[in-house]
Parts: structure tokens; sequence; C-alpha cells
């Protein structure tokens, strides 16, 4: 086991990292920058070292700098979180030759799954279905517009290099094809110099399922159910669930099954999430696999009983998965909501700013995990997540009740929030109802995506 | 505050999670030359990523010196390269104390023989000579060895008629061989000679640092130059003209970017180019000689008509004076959108090789239906900025010598050339007249006149006096259908027969300047229609119609040989 770790990260996960390592007794060493230095992950940890100006390219992703540090202070281990360097295959190979354990797959997995090709080859051959599109890269209209009729319409349009919603288009038809082609890829040769296209075929409304994996190095993979993140906002998961409620047992244990064929393709380690897309007929698709421990975790956590990040932190060391998936049994629901210091009347800008009265909601089955406290300065150099309320009650039913009561408590004064946002989401008739897709948002909150 | 409030002792109750002591065999460490430092920013660097990315740093950009045979890696099509003269035998011509252990150091540093690497191989499957210079190696100092080796290499492709490409890299004669190393300066620049005068391509490329007597050689002739970013290129070294003219050297002097500014390099190349547009170059200069092997390589497109109001009656449907209106309109296609329009890969080529690069006029070599060409432009700007830069299209002498070295150069290859006239008039300046504007107009009358390949010019605006005839003492000469073509402007001409220039619109009536008029006067050959509104939008019909024009032109121009080329063009102006 780790004597000490280091985490290259800030914020809540910072905060939920060093919490478990001091329930396992390893020592924490937390990296920050200029701009951090009152937060609570520099506090809390047992040891800190500040590794650079407030700039992310300056400090929390400057490998070098990271390295540095945590072999000055000594530290086996490095714990990425997500976001920053998580998913950086070269970070992950760089800690290797320093002989420090890097808590997350390798080098190679993160690279292979990183690029999206390569990993819908590797997914095709492991028989995980995925969304019907070209395999090969498109360059020209003409040439699209055959692959998009063998497809079938409608299809969706993507840049090879695109991402958050740049240089996607959807096609319904051939009247539209090569204009929504070409304006696709002007955008992406405009924003990432390249004009490499492919055609899938485009899922309408969608949910957005996600199944939590968790390997170790003696190729056991259990999965630990699914996660539904369909409240999305421009792509951005705006709060998450598990289990599904339109999900059965049968599907889940097919998806499931799926999902850990996925991760035993690539001799996957440590915790991983696979995505998919489930459409109107039950029918899932793969989409991408992510390397990391994810934000919404906690509502896995809640509903199997099980610590990811200790699990992480175990595997990582050498040590056995402490379950096999037999053990592993959902029991009652979660709900997550992101709190986010960003205005919802204003497009969701960003807040930064001082937080000058706090109070936070509690008692059976409300998980907070935070970084904020009273009088803490939100930076506006970093994501503007500030809170995870995480609620667990018997059903569904009891867990948004839970939520509603929860948010209802939560108050955070100096800065605007995204939580009375949250609060219209837990109280709509249709989420309640729990038709949930991916464009619930545009759909039931219009006024919020202009 | 909460810091230092938090309790961080804490003991464990239950032993699962207990660190293993003593297995610290693998205590975390940073091995050495993990990352390097880029010198140029300062930036850590990794060494995969440097050589993915061309020698080039990623952080800042700035170039890294590349050995000779990763840049030979670089650019030669793999498994192609066969080296030539690997070992030379070394000469010690001043019996310099110290030399030989000084090349020995050398040797063993840079695991090269000497500072210079020859042979052949193919560049994009076009084969070519390739001598790459590799400054670790001494600074890459011409000595007699190094002269030795360029040497025999151009008078091998001179031999094999294959082109030469030299990447440069040097900080000047090799001090240790006194006057023998001056010698090798005369050396190759005579085999250069030798090898361009049998009508071969010598391709040079300008790398960090390029000074001295390379510079004053085999360097600066190259058909082509081409330039790293931001390499050191000059005769002198900076330091020593500081200190000889007491003076603080102005940032980026002697840097390519100020050579291209001065008109000495046609382009500066990103690494990451090279391969590619040197081979395009290679293809543009072909291994056949002359014009007429070169037609065969023109691909009839026979889905080709005339498709816009067929070939133009000349009737003028505009007046005189609406017709100068329109011909300097700003929304009129420029002779860059010709260019693209019409041709193909179109390379541009920079500078006069004496003074500076003139932003008036355009010109580079370009594909037509296949077929290599010259094509040269009068070029207008499209905003203020861009007229700045481009002088409101009014071209300097310096602009008359690219376009004419161009020409020189399309003779040379056999290229037809094809030039776009669209100018208010030449330049009228102080400048201008220090620099000879006459004497620029006069050499390209007289040096057109006589050039060996077809030569075409289309009028696509301004057609203003000397400043357009200096590109249009051509074989044919066309005009856009509301282009004008006139000894001077009409304003110029009413000032002075009649002391106001605000009778503008009278003097264009009698001026006899549309093309209708020229063409009924028998002064050109062909008027090419335009839409109604003529922009960037209606253009493709007007391209179309050229490019079955352009076709028929050159199938005109088949049957006759250089001479007879010359001829006719000589004749098309004794008549006149």
């Amino acid at each position: 086991m780790f004597d000490k770790i280091l985490i290259a990260n800030r914020g809540e996960i910072a905060v939920r990292i060093i919490r478990a390592c001091r329930e396992m007794g390893i020592k924490t060493v937390a990296v920050y920058s200029e701009a951090d230095r009152d937060s609570l992950h520099t506090m809390l940890a047992d040891e800190a070292i500040c590794i650079g100006p407030a700039p992310s390219s300056q400090s929390y992703l400057n490998m070098e700098r990271i390295l540095t540090a945590c072999v000055a202070m000594k530290a086996d281990a490095i714990h990425p979180g997500f976001g920053f360097l998580s998913e950086n295959a070269r970070f992950a190979q760089l800690c290797e030759a320093c002989q420090i354990a890097f808590i997350g797959p390798s080098a190679e997995i993160i690279h292979k799954m990183g690029n999206k090709s390569e990993a819908r080859r590797t997914m095709i051959e492991a028989g995980v279905p995925v969304v019907p599109g070209t395999k090969e890269p498109v360059y020209t209209a003409e040439e699209g517009l055959k692959l998009a009729e063998s497809i079938g319409f409608p299809v969706m349009i993507k840049a090879s290099s695109g991402g958050g919603g740049k240089g996607m288009r959807i096609s319904r038809g051939a009247e539209d094809f090569q204009e929504n082609f070409r304006s696709a890829q002007l955008e992406s040769v405009k924003g990432f110099s390249d004009d490499t296209m492919y055609i899938e075929k485009y899922i309408e409304k969608p949910r957005h399922i996600e199944f939590q994996i968790m390997a170790d190095k003696y190729g056991n993979v259990v999965h630990l159910g699914e996660r539904d993140c369909s409240i999305q906002r421009r792509h951005q998961k705006v709060l998450e669930e598990s289990p599904c409620d339109i999900i059965s047992d049968e599907l889940r244990q097919n998806m499931g099954d799926t999902a850990v064929r996925a991760a035993k393709a690539v001799n996957y380690e440590n915790a991983g999430t696979i995505e998919f897309l489930l459409d109107k007929d039950k029918n899932f698709y793969f989409m991408e696999m992510n390397t990391r421990i994810q934000v919404e975790h906690p509502v896995t956590e809640l509903v199997t009983g099980l610590d990811l990040i200790k699990e992480q932190i175990l595997v990582a060391s050498g040590e056995r998965l402490s379950v096999k998936q037999e053990d592993i049994h959902i029991s009652g629901h979660a709900i997550e909501c992101r709190i986010n210091a960003e205005n919802p009347s204003r497009n969701f800008m960003p807040c930064p700013g001082r937080i000058t009265n706090i109070h936070f909601p509690g008692g059976n089955g409300v998980r907070i995990d935070t970084h904020i406290y009273q009088d803490y300065q939100v930076p506006p150099t970093y994501d503007s997540m500030l809170l995870k309320m995480i609620v667990h009650g018997k059903d569904r039913k009891e867990a948004i009740q839970k939520m509603r009561s929860a948010l209802g408590e939560l108050i955070i004064e100096g800065i605007e929030t995204n939580g009375d946002f949250q609060y219209e989401i837990i109280n709509h008739p249709a989420f309640q109802k729990g038709e949930t897709d991916t464009g619930f948002i545009p759909e039931y909150f219009p006024q919020y995506c202009k | 505050m909460l810091r230092d409030m938090f309790k961080k002792t804490y003991t464990l109750i239950d032993t699962k999670y207990s660190a293993s002591k003593g297995n610290k065999e693998k205590e975390p460490s940073i091995p050495q030359g993990l990352w390097r430092k880029c010198n140029k920013c300062g930036q850590p660097i990794y060494v995969e990523d440097v050589m993915s990315n061309h020698y080039v740093c990623p952080k800042c950009g700035g170039y890294f010196r590349v050995h000779a045979y990763r840049r030979i890696e670089m650019l030669v099509d793999e498994g192609t390269f066969e080296e030539w003269n690997q070992k030379m035998e070394f000469s010690n011509p001043l019996d310099f104390p110290g030399y030989e252990k000084k090349v020995l150091a050398a040797r063993e540093k840079t695991k090269l023989d000497e500072a210079v690497v020859t042979g052949k191989g193919a560049i994009c499957g076009q084969w070519a000579v390739v001598c790459v210079c590799d400054s670790r190696f001494m600074m890459s100092s011409m000595g007699h060895v190094v002269g030795e080796k360029i040497t025999q290499a151009i008078e091998r492709a001179t031999r094999e008629k294959l082109p030469v490409i030299i990447f440069a890299a040097s900080g000047g004669a090799r001090m240790q061989e006194g006057i023998v190393s001056l010698m090798q300066m005369a050396k190759t620049s005579a085999a250069l000679k030798r090898h361009h005068e049998e009508g071969q391509l010598f391709i040079s490329v300008l790398t960090d640092p390029t000074t001295g007597g390379v510079t004053a050689s085999f360097a600066m002739l190259g058909d082509i130059i081409i330039a790293e970013p931001r390499a050191l290129i000059g005769f002198a070294g900076p330091r020593v003209i500081e200190q000889t003219i007491g003076q603080k050297l102005p940032e980026g002097f002697q840097r390519a970017e100020f050579l291209l500014d001065h008109g000495f390099v046609d382009m500066i190349l990103e690494r990451k180019d090279q391969k590619d547009t040197i081979g395009m170059l290679l293809k543009m200069h072909g291994r056949e000689k002359g014009f007429f092997q070169k037609q065969r390589i023109l691909e009839k497109d026979e889905s080709l008509s005339y498709g816009l109001k067929d070939k133009v009656k000349p009737a003028a449907s505009k007046s005189a004076w609406d017709t100068v209106l329109i011909s300097r309109k700003a929304d009129r296609p420029t002779a860059l959108d010709y260019i693209h329009g019409l041709f193909d890969d179109f390379i541009e080529l920079h500078g006069d090789r004496y003074f500076k690069d003139d932003g008036a006029i355009v010109g580079g070599i370009a594909f037509f239906h296949g077929m290599p060409v010259t094509v040269i432009g009068q070029a207008k700007g499209r905003n203020t900025k861009d007229n700045i830069k481009r002088n409101f299209g009014m071209p300097s002498p310096d602009g008359y010598r690219k376009a004419l070295r161009l020409m020189k150069e399309a003779e040379a290859f056999g290229r037809p050339i094809i030039c776009f006239v669209d100018t208010p008039g030449a330049f009228c300046g102080l400048e201008a007249e220090e620099r000879g504007q006459g004497e620029a107009i006069a050499r390209n009358l007289f040096e057109m006149s006589s050039l060996k390949v077809p030569v075409l010019s289309i009028v696509i605006g301004e057609g203003g006096s000397g400043g357009a005839l200096a590109m249009a003492t051509a074989n044919e000469v066309w005009m856009l259908e509301h282009a004008i073509y006139s000894i001077l402007s009409p304003e110029g001409f009413a000032s002075i027969l009649w002391k106001d220039s605000k009778k503008a619109a009278d003097a264009s009536k009698v001026m006899k300047i549309t093309a209708a008029d020229l063409y009924r006067m028998g002064l050109i050959e062909q008027i090419i229609p335009e839409e109604e509104e003529f922009n960037l939008e209606t253009l493709p019909s007007t391209i179309h119609y050229l490019e079955k024009a352009l076709e028929e032109f050159f199938i005109r121009m088949e049957g006759m040989d250089g001479s007879q080329l010359a001829e006719s063009r000589y004749k098309r102006f004794r008549t006149m």
C-alpha cells in the first residue's frame, strides 16, 4: 500500500480523495496554484506545495512541476482526479518513468480509448454494439452523402477533432446533407485545422446511460450498475441518477456484461466508465470510454455501498478488487445535482466571487461533496462547479422528495448559482414521471437554451 | 480562516490498509533527460514530441538545427536515398596545426564524415540530387571536402539530368583551410552554372544559419530559393556589422523574413510543408525540355464549352466612361481571384533578387489542366489594409523586375506565361524613380519580345499605360468586356490636353480605350464576356469561358517552336 499520495487536482474532488486517503491511513500531499492558497484541499491535506501561477497550463496541467513536486515530497503515487491530467497518456507514462504509481489505467489504455476511432474499432472487435456509421474518415460532401444514404437518415455529421458541439451537424435528408456537411467541415477547419469528418446514425432523443466498471491488475472486472446522465445542457451533465428506472434487470445485466466485456477487451485496469446511448426501443450503442473517476461517481457509491476512490487506490497498489460481481447489489435510488457558480438567466455565465453566507442541508441520506466554505473566494480561473449534492432514498420518488427538500435548504450567498434551476428541474412533472432524455432541457427549459 | 484548524493526526483502527514498510527499492525519482529544455523558450519539451514535430519546438515554434540524416528522412521518400562520396580523404592544405584533431573530434561528435551529406533520392516520386549541410559539424564551414562533395554532386546531376536541392547551413569558409576554402565558392558556383546551362533546376533551401562564403556562392544561386522561418541569413555576421558601423542592428535584421521583404528569397516554408512543396516544385519543373513536350501533358477537358453569351461581338453596351468606372470598381475580381479560379496548386514566388518584394505584382507557378504554367498578375487589394500592401496595384520597378525574373525562369523551363494586367499605372514616386522605373519597364518590353515560350496577357481591369504594357508584350492580348487599356488615365489625358481633369468623361469617349475599341483597331485578339453584375459571385462563368479560351490558345501555339513564337510576337507589334 502507498505511504503518501499526491493529489494532482483541486476543488471538491481533491477534498474527496484526501478524505479517502485519510480513512485509509495514507498521508496526502496537495498541490495548489497561487490562486488556490486558501482552497480547502490546500488546507486539508497533510502537506501542500505550490506548483505555479493561477492559469492551469502553468500549474495543474504542468506535468513537469507536478512530477517534481511528487519527487520532492516523496509521495509514491499520484491521484489525478478528473479533468486536468487525468486522461493524459503522456502524464501516465511519465509517472511510470519516474517510478510513481499513477492511480488510473496505463498510458497505453488512456491513449487507445482517447482516440475515438481506435476506441470504436476496438469495441467492434470485442462485439460491443456501436452507433452505425463510417469506419473511415470522409473528406467530401459527395462521398459523405453516399455513406449517409447507406446508413439511413437522420445522420450526425461529426468532425474528427471536434468537441462541445463544434463541427457537429444533424442532417435529416439528402436535401440538407451537403450544406450541413460543408458547414460542419468549415467549422472544424477553422477551429481545429482538420477536415476529417465522420458520419454516423443520429439517434433521436436517446438516454445517456453509463456503466461504472472497476478492474484490478489480475483481470477481475466488475460493473457497478448504471447512471442515467441524460439531463444535459450543451453536452454538459447537470443532474445524474442511479439506477435508471426504465432499465429492467435483464437489460442491466446485458448492458453490464457488455461493459465488462469492453473493459476486458482492452485489459482495463482501475476505475472506468463505458458510455452508451439508449434509444427509444432500448437498443444501446457504445459511445466512448472514460478512463478516470467521474464527477458523478457518488450516486454509484450510494446505491452500491462501495467507496470508489478507496477501491481505485487499492487496485493501483496491486491489491485485488474487494468485491466480486455477485456481491454487488443496487439498493435504493440516488440523485446528484451539480451546483455551479453560474448565472442561468445570463446564459450560465460563470460567477466567481466571495461567498458571504452559506448553509448546507443535512440529515439522513444527504451527502455534500464540496470545497467551499464561508468567505471562500471562488477564483475565476477554473471550472465553476462548487459542490455536488447527492441524496439516497429507498426509491426514485423518495430520492426526488429528499433532493427537493435539500435544495430548498441550500443557501449560498454572495455569488449566483444554478441552485434554483436544479430546483425547477426536480419539480418538473416530466422529470418526476421519469421522462428524461438528452433533449430534456432544450424541450422543457427553452428559455435557458438561447 | 480555517487554516491550521483541522486535526490532521489520526490512528488506524484496522490494519487492512497499512503501508508496506521497507519495500522502498522503487524510490520515485525523475530520470535524467526525461524531458529537456527548449533553448528558445526555456519550456520543458519531450524528445519524441520534437521529433514528430519536424524538430520544431511544440511550445514556442522555435526551429532546432537538424542532423543531416534526419533532414534527409524528412525530405526523401523512404528507402530511396543513395549516398554519394560518404568518405572523402581529409585535406589540410595549410598544414594547419591541430586541424586534423578538430575534424576527428567533430566526426566523433556528429557521426558524420564531413559537414555535408550528398546523394540522390526521390521526393514525392521525383528524383533529385540532394545535398544537406549539417551545422553541428564545425558550423558546417566550407572547406575543400565540403566544396568537392557539393561540386561532384552537381556535376553528376548535370550528367544525369537531375535537379539539385541543397539545404544550406554554414558559418562561412573554413578558416583552417585559408585561401583554398575561398576557392570552393567559385568551384561550386561554376558547377551550378553548367548545371543551369543544361536547363536543370536548382532549389536552394536556406536554414539557420547560412552566412559568409556559402551565402556568397551556391546558397544564393537557386532558381528557387526557400528559407526556413527566422533563419539567420547574411553575408557578414551581425556581430561584425555592429562592430564596423558602431550601431545596434534592428530586430529581425538578416532573418529569413527580412530577406523575403528584400526580395532575396522566393518563400519562407515551414518544415512540415517542405517535402510536399519541394515535391510539387520538382513536378512543375518537369524533366522534359521545352514547351512542346509539355504540351502533350495538357489534359484537354472535352466537356468545356463557351457558356457565357458565347463569343462576344465587339459591340460596346456601355458608354466609355461607364466602362472606366466599372473597370475600377472595388468589388471587381482581382488577379489572385483569376489565378485561384483558373489554375491548380498555385505556388507563389517572391522577390526581384535585387531590392524588394513588390506586393503590387504576384507571380508563381501553377498547373493548367495538368500543364505547368507561370502566372503573373498585377494585384489590387480588397480593402485598405490589403491595398497598402499592394500599393493599389501600382507596381514599383522591383515588381517589374520580379515579373521579368519569373518570366525568364519560365522560359528556361519551357513553361507558357499568362499575365493578368490590372493597374492604374506604374507607381509614380521618389523611390520608383531612384530605382529606375523607366529602365524596369523598358527592360520588360525588351526581354519579353524575344521570350521563347507562349505569352498571353489578359487585361482584367485597368490597363494603365506603360505600367500595363510592361506585362503585355505578348503573343496575344485579351481584354475583359469592361476592362480599359490606355495611354494614360482619362483624368490625366483631360488635364494635359484641356488643362482640366474634370473633363475625364469626355476624354474617355475620344481616347478609344474600351475592349470594343481596341478590338476594332486590331490591338487585341479577344474580348472576354462578363456577367451583368461582375463580382466574385459571378466570376465562375467568366472563369469557365476563359478555361475554354486558354485551351484554344495553347492549341494555336502548339505548332510553333521558340523562335517562331518570338517571331510572331515581333510581328504582332511590328504592324501596329
